[in-house]
Order: structure tokens, then C-alpha cells, then sequence
């Protein structure tokens, strides 16, 4: 009788454990800024958008085929995006990997003024003025980085600054794998 | 301050024009359920976030272009995944939420009947 009463006792205890233990969870581990893209796996969205060095020249998805890049969404107002240049910088002359950007809600003369006083890391930069590609993307803001496989498929998504860290421990392995 | 907050309510009103009232008041539910993404827990209805901008100008376009409420949000959702709906639909990776309120007022009803039946009162009585 007495070790049946104690196990009855004991269910409500247990319960509030599983529940503060979900809270605590929430509270100290949840990343509520770390937002997988929806579209990891499926085709990039289709766009073209004017090239900011030769508005008659579009950047499409067809561009990146081929081999694995990333796709960077910056914009010259972004000072993040100013913090992050040296690391794409970086990754373009020691790791050899591709870059295109998207200029997100910008001038397009700002944005070639802005890349030739700061370094170009890009292969191509196309403008995304209205910032309609970048709702197709399903971007937040800027910076924000897309790993792209070279068929055309989303393979990952960063939001923000890419730095040494999430480059090497992160994004680099993702790329390497691609890249043969 | 107030003032600001007035004008940009009537500001709101100007720039998204349509031109049946049905389409209007439809563009005024959806963008109530449409997430403020980058403010977490406000509609885009009430953001002054650039994002939110954007977006509302994306609904007030697809409204335009003759698309369904549904076709609208299988786009938005499509892209930035269910947490734009700030109402979840339900589908397995969600049912928990519908669910588990209504499983856990049955499992408690039941408790408190078995309580009572079982409560001294009870079977002095009977």
C-alpha cells in the first residue's frame, strides 16, 4: 500500500520535472534566431536580375551551375556586410570559391563605388532593388548566405556575418564535399 | 509622437490601393496572420520593419494578380517555413499544438471526476 501511494506521489513531480526541463531548454539552448531556410534542398528560386557593373547583363541561376558557390545577399547600407568583407575576401583568394551577390535594396552606382573602394569578392553582383528576389529567397536580411551545390539545389543558409568559425567548422566541410 | 503614429496608419491605407473592397479586406486579414519576421511577435499588419514593408507589398501584388488567400500563404510558408503563420496550420509536424490543449483538458476532467468519486464525501454518502 505505503510504495503505491509513493509512485502516485511521485508522477506530478516527475511531470513538473519533464516541463521545467523544457523550459530551462527554451530558456538557456534555443537559438530562436536560428532559422533553417524552407528551402534547403529545392532548386534556387528563379530570377534575373541587371548586373550592377553592366545593367544590360542578367544574373540567373544559371550562372552558378557547375560547381558549388555561395550566394551572398549585402547591401552597401549594411554595416555587417562591412564587417564580413574580409572574410569573403579571404575566401575567395585562399579557398578559391565562388561568390555571387545580390545587392539588396540599394543603388546600384553605390554598390560598385562601395566594392571598388572595399575589395570585390564577387564573381557577379546582381541588383535586387525591390528586394523582390530576396522575399523569393526567403531572406531576413542582410548579410545572409546561401550555399548553393552545382546543380542548383539549396544546400544551406547563414544568417549574418560569416566569420573564421562558421567558415571553417560549417560552411567550408558543406563546400568541400561538392568540390572535386 | 502620436502624431507620427497616426499619419503612418493613414500612410498604410494610401499606399496599398485596391480596387474591389473584398480584395481589401482580404489584404487586411492576411497581413494580421502573416509573422513580422525580424520583430518575432508582431503581425506585419502593425510592423514598420523594412522586411514587413516588403512583404505586405508581396501580398498586396499576389492579391492583385487574382491569387487564393491559400496560394498566398503556401508561398510565404514555402519560403520562410510555417513560423510566418502566426497561427500554425495543422499538419503532423504541428498537431501537437492543436492537440495536446484539448487531450490535456480530457485528461484532467477525468482526473478530477476519479477525485471526486473517490473523495471521502462521496462514499460517506453512498
Amino acid at each position: 500500500m505505503r510504495s503505491k501511494l509513493t509512485l502516485k506521489h511521485c508522477i506530478p513531480i516527475i511531470f513538473l520535472l519533464i516541463l521545467l526541463s523544457l523550459l530551462g531548454w527554451e530558456l538557456f539552448f534555443a537559438q530562436p534566431r536560428d532559422l533553417p531556410s524552407a528551402l534547403i534542398g529545392d532548386d534556387v528560386p528563379n530570377f534575373a536580375l541587371p548586373t550592377i557593373h553592366a545593367p544590360d547583363k542578367l544574373m540567373t541561376p544559371n550562372d552558378f551551375k557547375g560547381h558549388v558557390i555561395l550566394l551572398n545577399v549585402w547591401a552597401t547600407w549594411c554595416s555587417a556586410c562591412q564587417m564580413e568583407l574580409p572574410m569573403l575576401m579571404k575566401i575567395k583568394s585562399q579557398y578559391h570559391v565562388s561568390i555571387y551577390g545580390i545587392d539588396y535594396k540599394d543603388q546600384p552606382a553605390d554598390a560598385v563605388k562601395w566594392l571598388k573602394e572595399n575589395g570585390n569578392p564577387y564573381v557577379m553582383v546582381g541588383s535586387d532593388s525591390s528586394g523582390n528576389a530576396a522575399i523569393d529567397l526567403g531572406v531576413y536580411g542582410t548579410p545572409e548566405t546561401f550555399v548553393i551545390s552545382p546543380y542548383g539545389k539549396i544546400i544551406y543558409r547563414h544568417i549574418g556575418v560569416i566569420d573564421e568559425n562558421t567558415w571553417k567548422e560549417t560552411i567550408y566541410p558543406m563546400v568541400k564535399k561538392y568540390e572535386k | 509622437m502620436m502624431l507620427v503614429f497616426i499619419t503612418r496608419a493613414f500612410a498604410t491605407e494610401d499606399i496599398y490601393q485596391f480596387k474591389k473592397q473584398t480584395d481589401a479586406n482580404r489584404f487586411q486579414q492576411l497581413t494580421t496572420e502573416v509573422r513580422c519576421l525580424v520583430c518575432q511577435n508582431q503581425n506585419i499588419a502593425d510592423s514598420g520593419a523594412p522586411l514587413a514593408n516588403d512583404l505586405r507589398q508581396k501580398i498586396h501584388d499576389m492579391i492583385l494578380a487574382n491569387q487564393t488567400d491559400n496560394q498566398i500563404k503556401q508561398y510565404l510558408v514555402s519560403r520562410y517555413g510555417e513560423y510566418i503563420l502566426l497561427k500554425p496550420t495543422l499538419h503532423p509536424a504541428t498537431a501537437v499544438l492543436w492537440v495536446f490543449p484539448v487531450l490535456g483538458l480530457f485528461i484532467l476532467l477525468f482526473l478530477l471526476r476519479r477525485q471526486i468519486v473517490q473523495s471521502p464525501l462521496n462514499k460517506e454518502k453512498s
